[in-house]
């Protein structure tokens, strides 16, 4: 365990500049929080639950998978090494439910390349920073148990850091950090845990939704229901941490070269199923929006969760963006106010 | 070289020739720019490839040619959109890119010793002629085969030679039908490809039947084979996602917890009953 001192945390993103492209939170002129490149001017520790995962850090909303030069196909894997300064834990869930994702059978090098790469430092919660958190039930919060480089937990004008990795053990061994491996600071980061937690209240509705869909299944009458509702905006796959599809298409500079892409998707698009001889297997919003919800809570194995309750990590988002109301929470609260 | 190639990056072949089928349906024969064989690429009846021309997209088609055949890699394309009609536009000696092979084929190790019935709807034929071609140049480790084809009218018959050639041949049997025949010409079975089951003599307790064909076709085969007595584990089915990535990613062929382009696209029945929109 280390110790830095929140006045000397520019000092330490600084330093960090010199080797890593550094994302950190910040305020925009309009006040609002964003993650982007780190700005000194601009860097706030005043962001609650950022509007955003990180998840396109790793995994950008289009990028270019390969190149075509004249009709010669050519690989573009860039190696940048990015810090990832802030995150929360629910967020690097995601990450690492993705990366087990992306590298298994078939390696995604564009995603485990990216991955290797980029350093993460968590920001351990000091309690719930929205009331549509419920990391405390998905286990993927408020702290994050591993696959972390360094995690800060917040002591009056300090942070006692934890070290999660050789990587962690580099960016914390400058004379910025102290040493604090006293029982004292062990017993504030045990303290801290606690309240956080106990703050975060438990949604056992969740877990009776997984019963249910694992059982009898949700009654077809409920998604349609959320169907019906349901204006195809994509939204909630878009700011949901763990959700990874992705479109294929050309992107033509000049006749014969350019450039093959891979955009973010959304299963709640009619079309993403829809087979070229016009059959599609999910004909209606209802199994759309049951696909979502059944992929999160009931499709995935031990290997996807990476410890975690199931694919859906609880930072809520889907709950807070979706314009008709139909979040994890919703369509779980739901789910569950019919078998009781 | 990187151990771990980009799984996303087709390479270059180029087509030896093109064999027009029916209308808006062409047979391609692929050959590798080295000059070598496709035995390298070890692909097993039942894989698909992704094919790519740049500025028209990828698309997932069957391989129709069996591994027993190495010299050409052969797919059997229908006009569908932009990249199957750009293909319609390439004659021999045109390069295209293509990878693979990808997905879980027909379990040939399991058929082997067994009787076979393969059941093939439409373009359904294209897959499972790999499977079919597999058999005949493998006889001696297969049981009695039974075919049995079927498709809309006399026109759109697939591999007309091919199945014409059968009738030489003693260690197959086949069966074809055509939905509707308005000139009268047909000679064979007029209606629906489940039809045929009755003129057959099938052993359901030691057969593995094979299935390749529109999901309604599935609908009513399976009906009639477990009525005959087929056992589920005995059904194998070959299904048709959108399909984009053809590695397990991009998420389109997703069916249930099984990805069609990883887990299948043959599956065993047993496999995919309980999934609601599997079929
Ligand atoms: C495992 C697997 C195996 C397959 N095997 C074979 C095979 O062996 N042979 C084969 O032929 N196919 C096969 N297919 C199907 C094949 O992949 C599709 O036909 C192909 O992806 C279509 O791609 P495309 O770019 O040509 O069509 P797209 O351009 O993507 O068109 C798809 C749909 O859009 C429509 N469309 C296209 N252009 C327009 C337009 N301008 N305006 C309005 N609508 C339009 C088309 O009618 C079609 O319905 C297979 C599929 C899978 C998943
Ligand atoms: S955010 Fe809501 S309205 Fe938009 S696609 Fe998702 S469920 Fe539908
Ligand atoms: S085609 Fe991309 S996951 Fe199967």
């Amino acid at each position: 365990m280390k110790r830095i001192h929140k006045e000397s945390l520019k000092e330490a993103l600084k330093a960090w500049e010199e080797k890593y492209r550094v994302i950190a939170p910040r305020l925009t002129e309009r006040d609002e929080r964003i993650f982007d490149t780190f700005d000194e001017a601009w860097f706030t520790l005043d962001y609650a639950k950022p509007s955003l995962p990180l998840k396109h850090a790793l995994f950008p909303q289009s990028e270019a998978v390969f190149q075509v030069d004249q009709g010669i196909y050519r690989s573009i894997i860039r190696e940048e090494p990015a810090l990832l300064f802030g995150i929360r834990s629910c967020d690097l869930k995601g990450m690492l439910q993705s990366l087990s994702f992306m590298s298994k059978d078939f390696d995604d090098r564009f995603y485990t390349l990216r991955a290797k790469n980029t350093a993460a430092i968590v920001m351990a919660c000091p309690g719930q920073q929205s009331p549509t958190c419920f990391c405390t039930t998905t286990r993927s919060g408020p702290w994050a148990d591993g696959g972390f480089d360094l995690q800060l937990y917040e002591n009056g004008d300090s942070f006692l850091v934890e070290i999660g990795s050789s990587r962690g053990e580099d960016l914390a061994s400058s004379e910025l950090f102290e040493d604090a491996s006293d029982p004292a600071a062990r017993e504030k980061v045990t303290s801290f845990r606690r309240r956080a937690a106990q703050s975060i209240p438990l949604v056992p509705e969740i877990e009776q939704a997984m019963e249910k869909l694992r059982t009898t299944g949700a009654p077809d009458e409920l998604w349609e229901r959320f169907g019906m509702k349901c204006i195809t905006c994509g939204g909630c796959s878009f700011v949901c941490p763990t959700c990874t599809c992705f479109n294929v298409s050309d992107r033509v500079l000049t006749e014969g070269s350019g450039e093959r892409m891979r955009s973010w998707d959304a299963c709640l698009y009619a079309g993403f199923t829809k087979e070229a001889s016009g059959h599609n297997p999910r004909h209606s919003q209802a199994l759309r929006i049951k696909r979502r919800h059944e992929h999160k809570l009931l499709y995935h194995g031990d290997r996807d969760t990476h410890g975690g309750l199931c694919t859906c990590v609880g930072c809520g988002r889907c709950s807070d963006y979706c314009p008709v109301h139909i979040g994890a929470l919703e369509v779980a609260r739901d789910m569950s106010a019919k078998i009781f | 070289m990187d151990s771990h190639p980009n799984i996303y990056q087709p390479f270059p072949v180029f087509i030896a020739r093109t064999l027009p089928q029916i209308s808006e349906h062409r047979l391609f024969q692929l050959k590798l720019e080295d000059g070598g064989t496709w035995e390298r690429f070890g692909h097993q009846p039942g894989q698909f490839i992704e094919v790519s021309i740049f500025g028209k997209g990828e698309a997932p088609i069957s391989i129709s040619s069996p591994p027993t055949r190495p010299d050409v890699l052969e797919i059997c394309v229908r006009r569908a959109g932009r990249l199957t009609g750009s293909l319609f536009e390439l004659g021999k000696g045109s390069r295209l890119h293509v990878r693979g092979p990808y997905g879980r084929g027909f379990p040939v190790d399991k058929l082997k010793g067994r009787k076979l019935l393969l059941v093939a709807g439409g373009l359904g034929l294209a897959p499972l002629r790999s499977l079919l071609l597999y058999v005949l140049d493998r006889r001696e480790e297969f049981k009695d085969l039974i075919l049995m084809y079927g498709t809309n009218n006399p026109d759109n018959v697939l591999f007309k030679y091919e199945l014409l050639s059968f009738f030489d041949r003693n260690d197959i049997t086949y069966f074809y039908s055509v939905d509707r025949d308005q000139e009268g010409i047909w000679k064979q079975y007029v209606g629906v490809v489940t039809g045929l089951f009755d003129q057959a003599q099938l052993s359901p307790d030691d057969t593995c039947a094979v299935l390749c064909g529109p999901p309604v076709m599935y609908r009513f085969v399976l009906e009639k084979l477990l009525k005959l007595g087929f056992a589920k584990e005995n059904i194998y089915m070959s299904l048709e996602r959108m399909m984009k990535c053809g590695v397990g990613k991009c998420g389109h062929c997703a069916i249930g917890e099984k990805y069609c382009c990883m887990d299948g696209p043959v599956f065993n029945y047993t496999e995919i009953e309980h999934i609601k929109e599997a079929i």
